[in-house]
């Protein structure tokens, strides 16, 4: 039997296990991964190298083993006799991205768990190359794709999740990195070092994804707080693209309130100045960071960060002059910083944050007397009331305008109104946000149950621990509390140091 | 399924589909890739179909952000050339600037392709449906003469109180009133399960009656 028939026929097999029990499913992808990770290592494989109708007896959606690893191969050796990481054949257009493009729209998410480096590499190399021939958006959409195909739910942090929001603000296609940004992270991969949490079985159905993607599962390169950092930096930045001012300000939030032993990471700094910015933008004042950030940290940001402080009291203070004289005194800063588009957008904010503090101190107001008030100088009030206008219509402001017969007179701006909408529209908004609430916490207990597991904290590791106190017997003490009479607590941790 | 190629002809179809906008907007950003492809010495005019419409189908669905995204994706000299993408720049700096008396100008006044014109007009439907909710929430009292630019009608017939405007407004349920000479608005309930669905729109306006406009 040849080589080609041999690999069809342990393909083929695969197709009949479907109906069986999952132990009996995981054994045999188990031995067809360990099949072609022989012929890899033992070159058989490299027959096909250059045999480019190969690819097109296999369908990823069936055959995804075979059909990655035989893929990696004919790039491996396009890569050799170019002697080019990215040969004419991986370029977009090229035979090679097209095969690689099309396993990754089709691949199997379950039988590629079992091979989750290789579909690392392949997903990093179209990255790479996309970024190559200038066509990240390539990449951005085959990675993305990939990603959701792998994991829905991407619960668990890898390395794609940095390349993909990468590639997305490189391609400036913000909407793109939505599907996987707009999921909550809830594990890094982690080692399976105890046989509780062991997965036995990559294909049954898990509650949550950090059963199969793990640390040795090879989906994710290593990673350092650095690609945290950078990924929950870089996700601010498209929602900032996209004026999601709310959820840029809690991705600014979790970049600067990761705990540092040290010293303050540039990434964290640089994360703090878009903070104050994206708050004034969103709530008008300077936030303070989450309550978790220590005091040292805080003082770190606000030292290397002052003009942005100055920015923001001069924004709070609701002085249009002083805001622009700032603005200007700092213009090196804000380039320096890449930060020119957000200062001009607080300037633009400025007048809908001012009007929307008027209405904290007025239940009404002519657009007249709203105009003497945000304004230093006098405005046309034809063009404060088309702004006005603009700003309840966007529903930026919540108030209501009543106009008068006579068209000289100024309108009125009312901000408790008793035009309120009716009361269904409300309830169908407050029906919305129940509804991605109650699915948001659904995401949250299934991954907390199985943080639970892997701490050790899971029910039954409480009801054994309360078996082994019960059968040591009262005399003894407890293995792992040890006596009652030798507990203590050294609350002075650090006393032996001074 | 496998996508088939980016043709005129396949593009023209699709444009003049009454497909929902959703569907729309999925198919094309499929073809953004393909569009991404023939860049590198494409068929201009193809281009420029293609990313007039993907842009008026950005507006069609709300995602006026994300429309000024792709014009930073759409390549510069064929941006710079297109006089079909120019009027797009020209309509994104308008909805940007809420700028509702332009936006009605830029659609009806400059000279759109013929393949595009099904897109423009859903949109200028869609402009005047999802404006005439915003004003029904925003004003207690509103002048006609304010509704109808708000809403692209005719403004000198409006301020000569013409029973026609007067009763694009009263049949969504509003109220005019002769003395003041006011409209008062009823405010226009969508349910916020389809935030970008014109077709929740509609379904607003077929509760009150029929549409404004």
């Amino acid at each position: 039997m040849t080589l080609l028939s041999d690999i069809i026929s342990a393909s083929a097999h695969l197709h009949d296990s479907n109906h069986l029990p999952s132990n009996e499913y995981d054994r045999r992808i188990r031995e067809l991964v360990e099949y072609f990770r022989r012929l890899q290592s033992t070159k058989a494989l490299d027959s096909f190298a250059n045999d480019v109708s190969f690819l097109d007896r296999f369908d990823p959606a069936i055959d995804s083993i075979p059909y990655l690893f035989v893929l990696h191969v004919q790039i491996q050796k396009a890569q050799e006799l170019n002697a080019d990481p990215f040969p004419a054949a991986l370029c977009p257009s090229g035979k090679l991205w097209t095969y690689a493009s099309h396993f990754l729209a089709r691949f199997d998410g379950v039988q590629v768990r079992y091979a989750g480096r290789e579909w690392r590499l392949l997903v990093e190399l179209v990255g790479q190359v996309s970024q190559t021939a200038s066509m990240p958006l390539l990449g951005a959409t085959l990675v993305k794709d990939a990603m959701l195909r792998l994991d829905p739910s991407c619960a668990v942090f890898t390395s794609s999740h940095l390349l993909l929001v990468r590639l997305c603000l490189q391609a400036k296609a913000y909407s793109c990195a939505l599907p996987v940004l707009n999921k909550q992270i809830c594990h890094f991969p982690i080692s399976l070092g105890r046989s509780s949490s062991e997965p036995s079985m990559l294909c049954a159905d898990h509650g949550s994804s950090i059963s199969f993607m793990t640390e040795a599962s090879g989906v994710s390169s290593k990673l350092s707080y650095r690609d945290y950092l950078q990924y929950f930096l870089y996700g601010g930045m498209v929602y900032m693209a996209l004026k999601e001012w709310r959820n840029a300000l809690h991705f600014l939030g979790i970049v600067i309130s990761t705990p540092s032993t040290s010293s303050v990471s540039l990434i964290m700094v640089e994360a703090y100045k878009k903070w104050v910015l994206v708050g004034l933008l969103e709530k008008g004042k300077l936030c303070s960071p989450p309550s978790i950030a220590t005091p040292h940290v805080v003082k770190v940001y606000q030292s290397l960060a002052r003009p942005y402080i100055i920015l923001a009291h001069a924004f709070e203070r609701g002085d249009l002059r002083r805001l622009n004289a700032e603005i200007d005194a700092a213009k090196g800063v804000w380039c320096a910083d890449n930060n020119v588009g957000l200062v001009s957008q607080v300037v633009g904010a400025f007048f809908s944050q001012t009007v929307i503090k008027l209405g904290k101190t007025f239940a009404a107001l002519t657009v007249a007397d709203l105009s003497k008030q945000v304004f230093p100088s006098p405005v046309c009030t034809e063009a404060t009331g088309s702004a006005v206008a603009s700003l309840v219509m966007s529903c930026a402001l919540s108030a209501t305008l009543v106009q008068t017969k006579d068209h000289t007179e100024s309108s009125m701006l009312r901000f408790s109104s008793i035009h309120s909408l009716p009361q269904l529209s409300n309830e169908l908004d407050i029906q919305s946000q129940l509804k991605q609430e109650m699915r948001l916490m659904e995401t949250l207990v299934i991954n907390l149950g199985e943080t639970n597991n892997n701490l050790g904290l899971s029910d039954d590791y409480v009801d054994s621990l309360h078996k082994g106190q019960v059968w040591s017997g009262s005399s003894e003490a407890n293995p792992i509390v040890g006596g009652e009479a030798e507990l203590e607590m050294d609350e002075d941790l650090m006393g032996d140091m001074s | 399924m496998e996508l088939p190629p980016l043709t005129m002809e396949h593009l023209s179809q699709l444009v003049a589909s009454n497909a929902p906008p959703s569907q729309l907007f999925e198919a094309l950003s499929r073809y953004e890739l393909q569009a991404c492809l023939i860049c590198t010495g494409g068929d201009s005019t193809l281009l420029s179909l293609f990313y007039s419409s993907f842009f008026l189908v950005h507006l069609l669905t709300d995602q006026v952000s994300e429309a000024r995204a792709l014009t930073k994706r759409i390549p510069e000299a064929l941006l710079e050339q297109d006089p079909s993408l120019q009027n797009c720049l020209t309509l994104l700096r308008a909805v940007w600037q809420t700028q509702h008396g332009q936006v009605y100008q830029i659609l009806r006044g400059l000279p759109w392709p013929d393949v595009l014109q099904p897109l423009v007009r859903r949109y200028e439907s869609f402009f005047q449906d999802k404006t005439l909710i915003a004003v029904s929430r925003s004003y207690e009292a509103i002048r006609l003469a304010t509704a109808a630019a708000h809403l692209g009608l005719d403004e000198q017939l409006a301020k000569q109180e013409d029973p026609n405007i007067i009763s694009n407004f009263t049949k969504c349920g509003w109220t005019w009133d002769a003395e003041s000479k006011l409209l008062q608005p009823k405010p226009i309930v969508v349910s916020p399960e389809e935030p970008r669905s014109s077709s929740g729109i509609r379904k607003a306006m077929a509760m009150l009656g029929t549409r404004a406009v």
